[in-house]
């Protein structure tokens, strides 16, 4: 109540200043006039009885005045003062306030931009009820790999035994056929446990979500969909929750819609790789003949209140050690991992989130100092001006206040121009983040980031206004009335250290993100510059899945080798394969045990692992694999098992260092029973799982003796790959009229998704860095601009007793380069130690490396003698008369 | 004539005010007068002070004030005790009371 009174009376004080002051002073007069009154009562004359009640008094205004002081005045009323000084004050100087406003503008709008996506992924809570007791659950693999997918029967053991866990289920992505309603069409699908929906606390919009007894036989299939697919192809009817739809060739009632923005997408675990457009039921059968220890299973679960991660990862290792006593030869040596939701989800992306957040405070620090820098130039012509309000008694404390108030209201103007080119930054962010970042699409200004962009915008206000405010302040009364500082040596040497120490550090910080940009861009072309082991020029690719109906496998076999023929005739292919899973393909790479024949059997968890893939003859030629020694599949071969093998080169190295692997017979885990394969061809290796890692051994199959429904096409051609697509897709249609293909893709598109998070990172730092250095180019233009203009007289006179032009030239060159040299050298010494934070993003490229080093310091001192060149030309072109005339 | 400021302690001419208020509502002018008054003349207020302290207190919500006429025909402001002023005044003498008991006792422990 007090603070309200108090505040209504400022407000008031404020608006009607007039008015409060009339209303006292009226107040006073009357008293005035009543002691005056009592006075002629008492027996005075009216003159003396005046001049009584007046000496009473006091001085009048001076009552006025601190009656004023309490109801309006103060704070507000100085303040009120001080922004319309200060308005006056930015559009006299229209060039430096314009400058500065962008500088700081492009400042803050980096920072605002990059909090946004900060925010969204990394503070905003997840879509989920109760997002930060989800958690996923997962194996470690004996090679250490981490995420590794579950076993049916290893997911049961967790979700029955474990008690850290209010719910758990299991989840898989995979790809069903819609047909019946339209074009077919490929969908993907989350095959998930009844819990599913329950751990994740979202409800449907429509209808329901799973209920334990959906499980259960004897009826038909139940499916949820996604509100996209609801949308795209049944028009949102909401008549067809309780109806059927044709999956795979099998019917499934709609028992629910999911909202809008509802998914649950792990990329990097995904069958997919697509966020789920309808969800299943995911079988688990129990028994023998069922593939119980196939590992592709993820899994979420729910804790138990008061139950931490670190329990439940505790308990669940626990669990992992004795399913590993129980069933060795499958489980030895794994363990098991519980991640949160948001290091599940955004875990990978944290580290170089915060590393952009402390890039863009870097570029902010730089527009900081060169504002800082613009505003003691200013000030020097206003020493005069200051010093005059000094003199008629201003005390210092008001005067840094008054600086101060400038300097906000610049950070203030600066952040509402800065929120623009936020907005602008993050369009472009979104434009060009990688797919996998979907949740990216709904970053946006919001309250969060607006309360940040403000308290960047004071903070950065007092940080490059107090040390001019500080500085100025302090200046010597007499001298700057006497000369109002219009040369180097009567300017205090203290506002020249300063103005220096903010280029210095300008420098610096520049210096700090090109190394680390520079580091990127190292990185970033080298892993283009791989040799991955295939050739990824004109080549396009399709996935082909068939359904069920293909029951037998020579039926699947069939199917393929006729496409593949009608594929190889079509007009400017060369040549054409089929591959289950294709190189970068996203995270499948199956490690598989496998024995060696006629070696001693390894202890169980130890054995040798290969890479498995399932090819045809055609697809190392459309790669462009070599074949190194042996042959190349055959034509029986690929009709009909005749266990033959081709294996990489890492294998044969590895596993067969002195020895001839070909006719070598290997027993692969792929099969009910032990079924050795004879090796016929070693050829080159590929790196399938990374751009990163070495490749790892692997083992090709021919079609027949592993068949798979689900393949993808891949064709070589002469010129533009994407012009074939339509006649391939017609083709496969022409052999099945309901068989759909999808992700038709060319293998640089496929490649370049595969980089798109480094080239992601490196743009930006790229550009941040780019930013930095204008920004300080700019900065030591400004000083050195500002230099010569002190120095024009000792310039002039220089040139007047004979200096030649060429070396006053190069005296301001000098003085710049000595700036810069200091801030390279500094900046330098800071991303020692700085770039180490960058290790897990570089690759090929040490954290601390010479070359790089080198060409950023080249860079920037290059870029500072350019912005030293034109304020040194200028030095040069004094001309002595108009100089030494000019005091 | 007695000094005021120097005698009184800080927040007494708070008390003061609200004293001389709390017998009638009364103008600027009035209030000295009624402290004089009541003081035996001991007790002079300059209006360089009392205005000040007066504004403070009406921020404060203990008193109210309005324009009215003054029975000589003049406008005056005139100055009301509020019952949150009542309440302040009590625990101003109160506390008043306990100091100079307190001071009485040091006073006579020789």
């Amino acid at each position: 109540m007090k603070w309200l009174n108090i505040l209504r009376d400022r407000i008031r004080a404020l608006r009607q200043r007039e008015d409060v002051i009339n209303d006292i002073d009226r107040e006073m007069r009357l008293h005035l006039e009543m002691e005056v009154d009592a006075n002629i009562r008492a027996g005075m004359s009216p003159a003396e009885a005046r001049e009584k009640a007046m000496r009473s008094f006091g001085n009048l205004n001076r009552a006025v005045d601190a009656a004023y002081d309490v109801k309006g005045g103060g704070i507000f009323e100085t303040l009120a003062q001080d922004i319309r000084y200060g308005v006056r004050m930015l559009a006299k100087h229209k060039a430096f306030t314009s400058i500065a406003i962008i500088t700081l503008a492009l400042g803050i709008g980096a920072n605002t931009a990059i909090f946004s996506v900060v925010n969204e992924l990394l503070l905003r809570p997840l879509p989920y009820r109760d997002a930060d007791r989800i958690t996923t659950v997962w194996e470690v693999s004996p090679s250490g790999r981490h995420q590794n997918s579950a076993s049916r029967a290893n997911f049961r053991a967790w979700r029955d035994q474990n008690s850290s866990f209010q719910y758990m289920a299991a989840f898989s992505d995979q790809r069903l056929n819609l047909t019946g309603t339209g074009e077919p069409e490929e969908l993907s699908s989350q095959f998930v446990t009844p819990e599913f929906f329950k751990i994740l606390g979202v409800d449907p919009i429509l209808g329901r979500t799973f209920l334990p007894e959906d499980d259960k036989g004897g009826q038909s299939p139940v499916t949820v969909l996604s509100y996209g697919l609801w949308q795209r192809r049944f028009g949102g009817q909401p008549s067809l929750v309780g109806n059927t739809i044709t999956l795979n060739a099998e019917k499934y009632t709609v028992i629910g819609v999911m909202p809008p923005n509802f998914q649950f997408h792990i990329k990097q675990r995904s069958g997919t790789g697509r966020p789920a457009e309808l969800w299943t039921i995911l079988p688990m059968p129990v028994g023998p003949g069922e593939n119980e220890r196939g590992r592709f299973l993820g899994t979420v679960a729910r804790l138990k209140d008061g139950v931490s991660v670190g329990q439940a990862a505790a308990e669940m290792r626990t669990i992992h050690a004795r399913l590993s006593e129980e069933a060795p030869q499958f489980n030895k040596n794994y363990s098991a991992e519980v991640l949160p939701l948001r290091e599940q989800f955004f875990g990978n992306v944290r580290r170089p989130l915060w590393l952009m957040l402390g890039a863009v405070a870097f570029v902010l620090l730089i527009a900081c100092a060169n504002v800082a820098n613009l505003l003691l130039s200013l000030a020097t012509s206003r020493e005069k001006e200051i010093a005059v309000r000094a003199a008629l008694g201003a005390r210092r404390m008001r005067i840094i206040r008054q600086l101060l108030t400038e300097s906000l209201l610049l950070a203030l103007l600066g952040s509402v121009l800065g929120l623009g080119f936020a907005w602008l930054g993050i369009k472009a962010l979104i434009a060009i983040s990688p797919r996998d970042l979907v949740t990216l699409q709904s970053v946006g200004l919001n309250l969060t980031v607006l309360g940040w962009t403000l308290g960047v915008s004071l903070l950065t206000g007092i940080i490059f206004g107090l040390a001019p405010a500080l500085h100025i302040s302090r200046l010597n009364l007499n001298d700057s009335l006497k000369d109002g500082g219009k040369s180097e040596s009567g300017q205090a040497s203290g506002s020249r250290r300063l103005r220096n120490a903010l280029v210095v550090s300008e420098i610096a910080l520049a210096v700090v993100l090109l190394a680390s940009a520079g580091l990127l861009i190292r990185s970033f072309v080298r892993l283009q510059q791989v040799d991955r082991g295939f050739n990824t020029d004109n080549m396009l690719t399709m996935v082909v899945r068939l359904p069920d109906s293909y029951r037998e496998d020579p039926q699947v076999i069939n199917f393929f080798s006729q496409a593949l023929e009608r594929v190889r005739h079509l007009p400017t292919v060369r040549s054409a394969g089929i591959v289950n899973f294709l190189p970068l393909y996203g995270g499948l790479g199956s490690s598989t045990g496998f024995k060696i024949l006629g070696r001693p059997e390894p202890p169980p968890g130890q054995g040798p692992s290969t890479d498995v893939r399932v090819v045809d003859a055609g697809y190392f030629e459309t790669l462009g694999i070599p074949l190194l020694r042996g042959r190349n599949f055959s034509d029986a071969e690929q009709r009909e098992p005749k266990h033959v093998i081709l294996i990489n080169e890492a294998l044969a190295h590895q596993y067969f260092p002195d020895q001839d692997p070909m006719g070598q017979r290997l027993d692969v885990n792929m099969f009910d029973k032990p079924t050795p394969a004879e090796i016929i061809g070693v050829v080159g290796n590929v790196r399938y799982d990374s751009l990163v890692d070495e490749a790892p051994p692997a083992v090709y199959f021919p079609h027949p003796d592993l068949t798979y429904g689900f393949m993808t096409l891949v064709v070589r051609t002469d010129g533009d790959p994407t012009a074939i697509a339509p006649a391939v897709q017609r083709e496969i249609r022409a052999l099945d009229p309901n068989q759909p293909v999808s992700d038709v893709r060319t293998m640089n598109q496929v490649m370049s998704e595969w980089v798109a998070r480094s080239r992601f990172n490196t743009l930006l730092l790229g550009l941040f860095a780019g930013l930095a250095t204008l920004l300080s180019a700019v900065g030591i233009f400004g000083v050195m601009n500002y230099s010569v203009a002190l120095r024009t007289r000792e310039l002039g006179l220089r040139l007047a007793v004979g200096a030649q032009p060429r070396q006053v030239l190069l005296l301001v060159l000098k003085q710049g380069l000595g700036l810069t040299i200091v801030g390279v050298v500094l900046g330098l010494l800071a991303a020692f130690a700085l770039t180490r934070l960058l290790s897990g993003l570089l690759f090929g490229v040490a954290a601390v490396d010479v070359t790089t080093f080198a060409s950023i310091s080249l860079l920037l001192v290059i870029v500072s003698l350019l912005a030293c060149y034109l304020p040194a030309r200028r030095a040069m072109r004094i001309d002595p008369l108009r100089a030494l005339r000019y005091e | 004539m007695p000094k005021d400021k120097a005698d009184l302690l800080q927040g007494t001419l708070d008390m003061l005010i609200l004293k001389s208020l709390s017998l009638g509502e009364l103008h600027g002018y009035g209030v000295i007068q009624r402290i004089r008054q009541l003081s035996d003349e001991m007790l002079n207020v300059e209006q360089g002070s009392l205005y000040p302290a007066l504004y403070r207190i009406e921020q404060k919500g203990w008193v109210s004030a309005r324009w009215d006429v003054h029975e000589t025909g003049r406008e005056a402001k005139f100055y009301k005790l509020t019952r949150a002023g009542r309440k302040q005044l009590e625990t101003q003498e109160a506390s008043w009371d306990r100091l100079c008991l307190a001071i009485a006792k040091v006073r006579q422990a020789t």
